[in-house]
This record gives structure tokens, sequence and C-alpha cells, in this order.
């Protein structure tokens, strides 16, 4: 299986199915048997690890590493390294300080990021991007495209992880603002845009605080 | 659905694999294993015995998916799916696990832990096979023509016996005559033979076949199009052609180093080994003291590699010295001596008895030229030699021609990390690529001989020749599709990505959408893994198939934990399994 066939959303289930670190081994640069397809591959992985690490999830779980078949003895070094490596880290959640089962949640949220359409939108336009090289020149550099890429990512993180968090739950801003590690105005900014799109509801206003609830996916307006 | 039959076979591979690990503990926990029915231990599954007895298990347990645990799929895949075939079963229903070179091969001295491992890797194909869907090979029809690009030694050869097979050839060479490197070279070693004379006749060879067209002067623009139906874009003297073709023939050859900076080199006195025969073949050589220095700019931090042609390529040159000037001295200063085979070792003993010095160097102290003297530090003796020259001879490698990576380009197949062409496996297919109906021949691929060079041209002949002759092929059906034509947007990403060209956005009912041609699809997954709406489904890796495995994965540990499931016990290998 070509590295270019790593769908981001698949190394996320892996983390879920109780991995702890995620090794993607690939063909070197211009010697991929699928011709660029760990170049593809490489765009992918890198936002992988933006949208761990905006999950506070520590990116070093996930590792790709380039090797021909002819180089064994590489192959041991990475494949140790990477043991040793999650190994140190331990079980997701415990280097990050966050207990398991809230690093699950934030497992869950960045699997339905990724899988999300707008986040492989803009990830494809980032690999494409990738491909056609500096086509853009100075105007639009990939730097830019990391940046807008943050962006979209940070709200799509955050609209994942608040619809997660308020599963069953019925939360105020403040105390989301909190568990999704964002400010309360931002919060406020997605609850409402979420309320528009029918995925979150008012449940009741207590001391002068509205409190939300997630609304069952059946009721969500067809798009 | 039809009730889930999984049979599960675990290879001995003699003591490879049942050497290593415990293979029944990985048998009986099969067993075990949701849906799977059937499951026992081969001494050697590929063995005509293996599999007869896999059939039989498949026919008499009515099974309907097989799991093999073996070697490497590179091998053996087509010989499992071929007996599911016979034993009426889909090809495609079959599963390939490697607890060879996966498990016992690198875990050799973890019993347990490889163990183990096996019983992870067994797990996670059971779950998958759950998902397999029948399929059908693809097929395709081929253009009987092939295109050879290159005409050296290589692509004269491969042509020559393509068209002998009766197939059409056009023979692309850049420069405006044919014959590549060897017509610069005096006599080739180590049998001699004229090098003029053996280009001489084979561009006679060539050019007496109507069957083959020879554009000279020619470069390769554009290539397109898959296995059967390739286009090749030529300019040829400032015309524009395309061509249609079944196969391509990559014979591009390789450069010998100008060895700039190496050793003093001037091309006056210090020359390479190619201008040294250049010299020789007009009678210009001049001078009695002769020193070669082979590895001159070879196996350095630049170059690791070893050309293989210029040991024996000096050695047949201080010969030839010798005999046209018997008073003449030789010395041939080496790292070590490249010189295999029988007759290499022939020459290497005349070449010793008549009286050609051979001084050994170390690479961390190389010899140095100046005006007329060659200074050395003998590996052997340890003592310095100043050696007296008329003329240094380099003996420089071979390197990668500089199009060779635009032309990788083009064709969409990889280079090495020396920008040789790298064929899609060193030892199980050296002269075909990746990608289907592209083969590689000659020095293009790695310095070699002309002898092995002309070997290799009948070997791509031989490999083109099949889809060109049968005059179709079938391809293997893993590709991507459009599985769900609704979601598709139609918006081109795919297509912009798809390392192939194999996908088309193309005007439908219902608006743009894509479209995925079959033959051209490698199967490299790269748009269903980008595709923002997952309308794409990789046929026989979908994602339901990839989700299957990775999510018992880590299963059992969690039950081992819990003490549910043993530790696999210590017990010896029963070896004999079920095979007979
Ligand atoms: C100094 C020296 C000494 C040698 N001595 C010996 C010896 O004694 N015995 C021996 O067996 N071998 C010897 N060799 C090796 C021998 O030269 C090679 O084995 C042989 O040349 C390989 O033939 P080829 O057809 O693969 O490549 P080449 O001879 O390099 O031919 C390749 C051809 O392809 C053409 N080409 C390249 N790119 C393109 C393109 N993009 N489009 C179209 N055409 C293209 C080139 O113009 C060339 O004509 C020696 C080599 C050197 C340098
Ligand atoms: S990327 Fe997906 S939506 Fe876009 S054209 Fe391709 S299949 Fe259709
Ligand atoms: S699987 Fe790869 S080769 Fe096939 S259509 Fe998709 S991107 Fe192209």
């Amino acid at each position: 299986m070509c590295s270019g066939r790593v769908d981001p959303a698949l190394i996320l289930e892996s983390f879920l199915a109780g991995a702890d670190g995620v090794f993607v081994g690939a063909c070197l640069k211009g010697e991929c048997h699928y011709s660029v397809g760990n170049l593809m591959a490489e765009g992918k992985i890198e936002v992988t690890k933006r949208i761990l690490r905006r999950f506070g999830i520590d990116p070093g779980r996930l590792v790709m590493r380039m090797m021909s078949s002819a180089q064994g003895a590489k192959f041991v070094e990475f494949a140790s390294a990477f043991q040793d490596d999650v190994a140190a880290l331990g079980p997701v959640g415990s280097s990050e300080g966050i207990d398991a089962a809230d690093a699950k949640l934030r497992l869950a949220a960045a699997r339905n990021a990724l899988a999300d359409k707008k986040l492989r939108w803009v990830e494809g336009k980032w690999v494409e991007f990738q491909e056609e090289g500096n086509l853009y020149g100075e105007r639009f550099t990939l730097h830019e495209l990391g940046r807008m890429y943050e962006e979209i990512a940070l709200d799509e993180c955050a609209i994942q992880e608040i619809r997660l968090r308020l599963e069953g739950r019925e939360l105020s801003a403040k105390e989301l603002a909190r568990q999704v590690r964002i400010p309360a105005y931002r919060v406020l900014r997605h609850l409402a845009d979420m309320r528009r799109m029918g995925l979150v509801s008012v449940a009741a206003v207590g001391d002068g605080e509205p409190v939300w609830s997630s609304c069952e996916l059946e009721e969500i307006p067809a798009a | 659905m039809e009730e889930l039959r999984i049979g599960v076979f675990i290879c001995n591979c003699g003591t490879n694999i049942a050497g290593f690990l415990d293979a029944t503990d990985v048998s009986d926990y099969s067993r075990g294993l949701p849906g799977v029915v059937f499951s026992r231990e081969n001494l050697y599954s590929c063995s005509e015995a293996g599999v007869s007895d896999i059939k039989s298990a498949i026919v008499e347990n009515k099974l309907n998916r097989v799991i093999v645990a073996a070697c490497t799929p590179r091998t053996h895949e087509p010989t499992f799916r071929a007996t599911c075939e016979d034993a009426g079963l889909n090809p495609f229903f079959f599963e390939f696990v490697n607890i060879r070179e996966h498990v016992s091969w690198v875990h050799k001295k973890e019993r347990e832990a490889a163990t183990r491992k096996a019983r992870d890797l067994v797990r996670m194909a059971v779950a998958r096979a759950a998902l397999l869907e029948p399929q059908t090979p693809i097929e395709a029809s081929v253009i009987r023509r092939a295109v050879v690009i290159g005409g050296g030694i290589s692509g004269l050869t491969a042509a020559r016996e393509l068209a002998r097979k009766g197939i059409d050839v056009v023979l692309i060479e850049r420069e405006r005559k044919l014959g590549g490197l060897v017509s610069g070279l005096y006599v080739l070693g180590p049998v001699p033979r004229d090098a003029r004379a053996y280009v001489a006749s084979l561009v006679a060879d060539v050019r007496k076949d109507r069957r083959i067209r020879i554009m000279t002067g020619a470069t390769v623009e554009r290539i397109g199009g898959y296995i059967g139906s390739y286009m090749v874009g030529v300019r040829s003297r400032g015309k524009a052609s395309e061509i249609d073709c079944g196969a391509i023939v990559v014979a591009t050859g390789a450069v010998p180093l100008k060895p700039e900076g190496v050793f003093g080199y001037d091309g006056k006195k210090v020359i390479s080994l190619f201008e040294f025969q250049d010299r020789l073949r007009k009678g210009k050589l001049r001078g009695r003291r002769f020193v070669m220095i082979t590895c001159a700019g070879a196996r350095d931090r630049e170059r690791i590699y070893c050309s293989r042609i210029c040991c024996g390529s000096a050695i047949k040159d201080a010969l030839l010295v010798k005999e046209l000037d018997p008073g003449s001295s030789v010395h041939i200063l080496y790292r070590d001596l490249m010189c295999y085979g029988v007759e290499n070792e022939g020459i290497l003993r005349a070449a010793k008895e008549a009286g050609i010095r051979f001084v050994s160097y170390s690479k961390d102290a190389p010899p140095v030229v100046e005006d007329g003297v060659v200074r050395v530090e003998g590996d052997v003796m340890g003592e310095e030699l100043a050696i007296d020259a008329d003329v240094v001879v380099l003996a420089s490698p071979l390197v990668a021609d500089e199009g060779a990576s635009e032309l990788s380009k083009m064709l969409k197949v990889p280079l090495d990390a020396d920008r040789f062409f790298l064929e899609a496996h060193v030892k199980l297919r050296p002269i075909d690529f990746a990608t289907d109906g592209i083969f590689v021949c000659g020095t293009a691929r790695w310095p070699a001989t002309t002898r092995e060079c002309a070997e290799q041209a009948l070997g791509a002949a031989a490999r083109a020749s099949i889809p060109l002759l049968a005059g179709r092929v079938e391809v293997e059906p893993a590709v991507a599709v459009l599985g769900d034509e609704d979601l598709c947007r139609g918006c081109g990403m795919c297509a912009a990505l798809c390392p192939y060209g194999a996908i088309e956005i193309v005007e439908t009912d219902s608006g743009e959408k894509a479209s995925m041609i079959e033959v051209a699809c490698k199967g490299c997954g790269t748009c269903a893994a980008t595709c923002y709406m997952r309308a794409i489904t990789m046929v026989h890796y979908t994602d339901d198939q990839l989700r299957s495995q990775v999510n018992v994965a880590f299963e059992e540990q969690a039950t081992r934990a819990g003490g549910a499931v043993a530790e696999p016990g210590a017990a010896a290998p029963t070896g004999a399994g079920g095979s007979k």
C-alpha cells in the first residue's frame, strides 16, 4: 500500500483503537514506487501533526520515515527509535498530562475534524499546492497556506470538540472555553454558528449564564 | 450474505518460520477467531504438497476465504491466488500474511514476542478477509508496437530482438548517430572484441529490419498513457510527432565521468580511461610509462557506488599497451579490484604474467600525481613509491545521464539515489518498472559491461513481448473507482493529484464528475485518501477493510492484560504440520 493511501482519518482511527504511536513508512524522495505518493503522504502527515498539536497531543507520536527496500538497517534504526520514543511517552495522554477519557475524546474530535469535508478540502489543496511547488511564486507562499490552514483548522477542531463535549452534557460557554482551551469569545462565536447549523441549542439559562447542549443528529437540517 | 468460512494456513517454511516462533500456537489461536472454521500448519505451503493440501482443504471445508501466513506476497501471492482459483474460489478472497520477513526473520531471538506478533497479524488478516469481495481482473488491449529509447548496445539489441519476435519497433536516439558509448571505445574486454565492429554489425541488423523505424537526433518530449496504449511525443530534427505503442524500453545508458579535479586531471598527460581508449584507437598514444588509477572519482562521498566496469577495462587496456610495446611499463593503482568472473580472472592473471604491476592504495592515502611522477603509499609494503609516468590514466566511473531525471518524470518511474533508473525490485523484478509496460536495460539501470547490457536487453525484449504478442493484458483490479457518484462534486482535486493522470473530469447529466481510467490507475490510493467528499473507493483496499485491521490490531493485548488468553506455550514446533 502506498503511503499516499494513508488517510489522516485512518491515523486517528489507529490512535482511537489503542495505538500510542503511529509510524508511516514511505519510499525515499524520487524513488517512490508510485511516483510521488510519498510526497502526498508527507503533506498529509504534516497536517495531521498540526491537528494533534491543536488537541494538545504530542505530535511526536506520529512519525513518518522514508527509506528504500534495500535499507534494512535504516528501517531497524527508525523502528527502534520509534519504539523507544513512544515507550517513553507512554499511553496517549500520560505525557500530555491529560486523563485517558479526555484523551479519547480529543482523539475522537481530531478524527472527526480530519474526516470532515472542510479540513479535507484545505488539506487536499495543501498537498496540491506542494505538488505544484512555487507556481504561485512569492505572492502566495507555503507559509501563508500554512497560516490559512491553521485558522480553518482552529475553528474546525474547536467545533468538533465542542460537539463531543456537549454530547449528553450541558455546559456553559465559560466551562467549554476551559475544556476546549480557547478564549470564551471564540466559543461563543462557534456556539452561535453551531446553533445556526442546528448542532447545538441552549438547554437552560441558569444564573444569568446559559448552558448549552448538543442536538440529536437527526435534527441537523439537510445541507 | 453467505456464512463466512475462513481457512487459515500457517506455513513453517521448514524452520525459517517455525524455528523462531510457535507456529502451532498461531494455528490453534487462529481457529478461535471470528469466522475461522479451519486452520492448520504446512511444512512448506508453496510446495506442490502444500498447495494441493490447501486446495483440498478449501473444497472439503467449503472455505470461502483463505489466509496463508507465510512469506512475502511478492513471490507467492500469485501462487496462492491460483490455488484458490483452482479450488473454485475467486482469487481475491485470498489474503496473505507475511510472518517470515515481518516476523521470524526479524525477531529471531524473541520467540514469545514473535509468536504474539504473528497472532496479531493473523487476527488483522482475518478481520480484513471477512470484508473481501470478489474481483475480476481488468483487461485492456495492447498496441503491437514498442518504443525503445536509446540507441546504444542495449537499445539496439532490444530493438533487434523485439523485431525478430514480429513486433514493430520505433528506436529513438538523441544523437545523430546510433551506437552510444561503445562507438567511442576501442577494444572491449574481457574477451577482446572490436568495439566499432560490434556496433556496426548491430546497427546493420537494425537498419535492415523493416519492422524497425529509426529516429535519430530525436528527443522525447512527452509520454502519456498506460500499458498497452502509451503515447510518446518525439521531436526529431525540428519536427514533432506522436507514436502510439504498447510498451516502452528504456535504454538511455550512462556517461563516463570526466574526472575534473581528481588526481590532477588535465586531459593531456592525466586523462580518463575513455580518452585513453580514444588515443589507442586513433594510434595517437605517446609515452612508454603508464600509471592507471582506478576508483578515480568513485566510491567517495559523492559517489559511493562501484562502477563495476572500470577495473576490468583498465586491465584489458594495460594488456593492450603491453602487446603494442612490450618494453613499456604499466602500473595499476587500485583500492579493490572489481574483477569478477572467470574471464576477468583470466586477464588479471595474464596482466600479472605480462609484468603489469598492481599496487593497492587506501582511500585515506590516495596517490599524489605530480609532473611526471605518481607518489603512492603502497598498502601492502607500507613504503612510499615514486613511479615515473608519461601518461596517467584515470579509470573514472559511469555516472547517470543528465537527461535521466527529466525522462524519469515523463515516464513516472523512479531513479535511485545515484540517479540511475530503479527497477521494480532489485532481485525479483530486475528489468521491470513498478509501472506496467515499461522496462529498463543497460547502463541506464546500473553500470554494466556490454555483455551484461545485451543480456538485459534480451530480457527486456522478452518481458515486453509478453503483453505485446498477447495483444491484451490483465491488470490488477486494485484500482480507484468512483464508489459514490452522487457524492462527487467534480472539484478535480483527485485529477490534479493523481500521479498517473488516471482521472479525468467529465460532464454527466448530474454535472461534472470524476471518471477513472482503470488501466492507467496504479492503485496508489492518493485520490481516495484526499477526496474531501470520500466519493472514491479503493477496490480491494477499502476504508472499511483498512479500518477493520486497525481496529483489531490491539485487541489481543487488551484481552491478554485481562488474563483471558494464555501466553503462547513453549512447546517445540511440530514442524510437520498438515503437509505431506
Ligand atoms: C571507459 C570505458 C570503458 C569501457 N570498457 C568496456 C569494456 O572493455 N567491455 C565492456 O563490455 N564494456 C565496457 N564499457 C561499458 C560500455 O560502454 C557499456 O556497457 C555500454 O556503453 C552500455 O550500452 P548502453 O546501450 O546501455 O548505453 P550507452 O552506450 O550509453 O547508450 C545509450 C544511448 O542512449 C542515448 N540516449 C540517452 N538519453 C536519451 C534520451 N533521453 N533520448 C534518446 N536517446 C537517449 C545516448 O545518446 C546513447 O546513444 C566501458 C565503458 C567506459 C566508459
Ligand atoms: S476529489 Fe472527490 S469530489 Fe473532487 S472530483 Fe475527485 S472524486 Fe469528485
Ligand atoms: S489510485 Fe492513484 S493512480 Fe489510481 S486514480 Fe487514484 S491517484 Fe490515480
